[in-house]
């Protein structure tokens, strides 16, 4: 009743009772939450790397489609109450479909030029379809953020609390990394990207079709932001503008971890994804997003590869 | 070359009439009243003012069904008729739209645009052409203190944003003692942090702990600790709705308790990505409410399907409209030096749905908001007592 209330002093306090136990607590909550997080920075970051290791090519648009494939998957939870792997499923397929139409009519035209109007027309190819696609998005679904809001249920071992959701995100984005590395290493599309991407020439004397490859490197990119997308919205909303921002995030992890590198932009992404937690505490909160740019000057300064050489795919 | 001088002179001419205020149209009994306005309709801050496009239409409709704004000069009514455009959130883009609004579609007066950001450059629009305006949620106090003639806003005023909210605290048992502030970093929320502080201070809250974050920031763990380390009695969070989501949530995760946690801006878009049971904020104006233009303001809602608890900010954009049109009527023509007297006359009262109000000094409205409780889902008036709607439950339920 109001007026009744004692004082409800949080579980996880009397559970850490010593200063030092607290504080280890405080370390490994926030290692899990920037674990997590880092690894969906890293999820958004591979397609972009993809794209670029193999084509050559900075989409800009990259984390717009990881914002429309995340408002896709919310609202069809919400109208059809479909499970997200499910929906995952559902977006795979049309996303790759939509990376290969757009590798083909708008990006491939440019290879053709010289190498400055191909970077100048990709940059503006890729920037405009980022407004396109944000404004489309906002006038089919709505320019409100979205996310598939689970039933989250938390426990606590020692102190430190992990959510449900938490630990579905974790496990997606560890199943979608073994994934992409088991098909760039043994499959013969992996086969073919790496032999693409390190002699075209010899690539097409071995029966490679380097414009097909090129054009599935891309959809494949698009699919597995797509799925990252997915994951991304079980846990943050994310509304049809937030796109740049999350590109400017992969650019960093791609730069930070060495281009064309999926285990460097893995242990970047992490990286981030610690260092901004850490900084939220140990500091401020209002500096954690500013951080990754000085990060990834302060480590260029020192590895200016990345993190990991370029290991070719 | 006597033609070469005749063709520069002439156009010279052309662009002088061109850029020449619209002088034929005013203080004219002919024709509607052109109210020129901007609105987010696409761009960030589109989640605010959705469906605000289909409100213009709808009060435009609306008004104009009672024959429209007496005229003293005409005698007569004339209808009002918007002329408006897409800012596309981008403050540049609202300043080129005004400037065109002024040069090329001449129209007779201005109102808007929203948000603090577009306010400051467009302003300077307005005092080079001379052409008043009444903005609205242009709620920064500095806007108002850099000696712009041509404007008034309707905004809930930063400085008195909570005003309601602390001195219902004062009243309850038990009495909270201390506080935690989250603001985003952004002009209005940290406005009103900085000048709410010492409305927390005299209900007797000591501040233990504040913190700042970009609006681009997700991951909210290092803020929440924070916060749970201090323990505050009350969590006040000063931050648009859409940016904080990921913010409650991880509250509720990391199992943040409080006698109260108070977000400004809690709305219908926040309460359906986020719980929000027990959380108190700010109410700009509601449906229960009944004061000057009431009326109006339901059957407008109704018609745009406007819901104000999803779009708070509605109010604020319809009371720019309502107070426009009282300045003309007090001018008695369509006189852009009349219309801006009146509205910047010392002491003045206007009428809005949410009873009357007068100006400060820089133009700023004077409009304190009612405090809310989610409860159920739904917003409950709770203070003041007078226009409350049921009663707050307190300790806050869920998060206590």
């Amino acid at each position: 009743m109001p007026g009744q209330a004692v004082r409800h002093r949080p579980h996880h306090v009397r559970a850490a009772c010593t200063t030092g136990e607290r504080m280890t607590a405080i370390i490994i909550q926030l290692l899990i939450g920037g674990i997590l997080l880092g690894g969906l920075y890293a999820l958004i970051a591979f397609g972009l790397s993809l794209i670029y290791g193999v084509v050559r090519i900075l989409n800009f648009a990259h984390g717009t489609l990881l914002a429309m494939a995340g408002i896709a998957a919310s609202v069809m939870f919400a109208a059809w109450h479909l499970n997200p792997m499910l929906i995952g499923a559902i977006l795979f397929p049309l996303a790759f479909g939509f990376g290969w139409l757009m590798y083909r009519y708008l990006l491939e035209p440019l290879k053709r030029r010289n190498p400055v109007q191909m970077t100048v027309g990709t940059v503006l190819v890729t920037v405009g379809l980022l407004l396109i696609l944000s404004d489309l998005a906002a006038l089919l679904a709505g320019p409100t953020s979205k996310n598939i809001p689970l039933e989250v249920s938390v426990f606590m071992v020692k102190g430190i609390i992990i959510s449900t959701t938490d630990l579905a995100i974790f496990t997606g984005v560890v199943a979608l990394t073994v994934a992409l590395h088991l098909i760039l290493t043994r499959t013969w599309f992996g086969r073919a990207v790496r032999a693409v991407t390190q002699d075209g020439v010899g690539a097409r004397l071995c029966g490679v079709r380097a414009g097909t490859i090129h054009a599935a490197t891309v959809g494949f990119g698009c699919a597995i932001v797509a799925l990252a997308g997915v994951l991304y919205v079980l846990n943050f909303p994310v509304n049809p503008y937030d796109g740049f921002a999350l590109t400017v995030k992969a650019f960093t992890i791609i730069i930070l971890g060495g281009i064309g590198n999926l285990l460097g932009a893995l242990l970047a992404g992490i990286f981030l994804g610690v260092a901004e937690a850490l900084t939220g505490f140990f500091w401020t909160s209002q500096w954690a997003p500013g951080l990754s740019i000085i990060l990834l000057l302060a480590i260029l300064v020192v590895f200016p590869q990345g993190l990991l050489r370029r290991s070719g795919t | 070359m006597c033609r070469i001088l005749y063709t520069i002179g002439a156009g010279v001419a052309l662009a002088i009439g061109m850029a020449a205020p619209a002088s034929a149209a005013l203080n004219s009994c002919d024709g509607p009243i052109v109210l020129g306005t901007t609105m987010s309709l696409t761009g960030v801050n589109s989640t605010l003012a959705g469906k605000w496009d289909k409100m213009t239409e709808a009060f435009e409709r609306d008004f104009n069904k009672t024959g429209g704004v007496y005229l003293k000069s005409c005698g007569k009514k004339l209808p009002i008729k918007f002329v408006y455009y897409d800012d596309q959130s981008i403050p540049a883009t609202a300043v080129s739209l005004y400037e065109k609004m002024a040069t090329v579609d001449k129209v007779d007066l201005f109102v808007g645009p929203d948000w603090s950001s577009h306010g400051f450059p467009v302003s300077q629009v307005f005092e080079k052409y001379k052409i008043p305006s009444v903005m609205s949620n242009v709620a920064t106090p500095a806007v108002y203190q850099a000696g712009f003639n041509y404007i008034a806003g309707m905004a809930l005023a930063a400085p008195t944003w909570s005003e309601n909210y602390f001195e219902m605290l004062a009243h309850m048992n038990p009495k909270p003692k201390s506080i935690f502030w989250v603001v985003q970093d952004n002009l209005v929320t940290k406005a009103v942090r900085a000048t709410n502080g010492k409305l927390a201070d005299k209900a007797g809250l000591q501040t233990v702990g504040e913190e700042e974050f970009a609006s681009s920031t997700k991951n909210f763990a290092g803020l929440i600790l924070k916060m749970k380390a201090a323990q505050p009695d009350i969590v006040y969070i000063s931050s648009f709705d859409a940016v904080s989501v990921p913010l409650l949530q991880q509250m509720r995760q990391l199992q943040v308790h409080a006698m109260d946690v108070h977000h400004i801006m809690a709305s219908g878009s926040l309460a359906r990505e986020v719980d929000l049971t027990g959380v108190t904020g700010e109410i700009y104006w509601y449906e229960g409410v009944g004061g000057p233009y009431s009326d109006l303001a339901r059957e407008v809602l109704k018609d745009a399907g406007i819901r104000t608890f999803d779009y708070i900010w509605t109010m604020g954009r319809m009371d720019s409209y309502l107070v426009m049109i009282q300045a003309i009527e007090r001018a008695g023509a369509i006189d852009r030096d009349k219309v801006r007297d009146e509205l910047r006359k010392p002491g003045a009262m206007f009428k809005r749905p949410g009873g009357e109000f007068q100006f400060n000094a820089g133009g700023l409205s004077q409009i304190v908001a009612f405090t809310q409780q989610i409860q159920n889902g739904e917003p409950v008036v709770v203070w003041p007592n007078e226009q409350a709607t049921g009663k707050i439950i307190w300790p806050s339920p869920s998060w206590h």
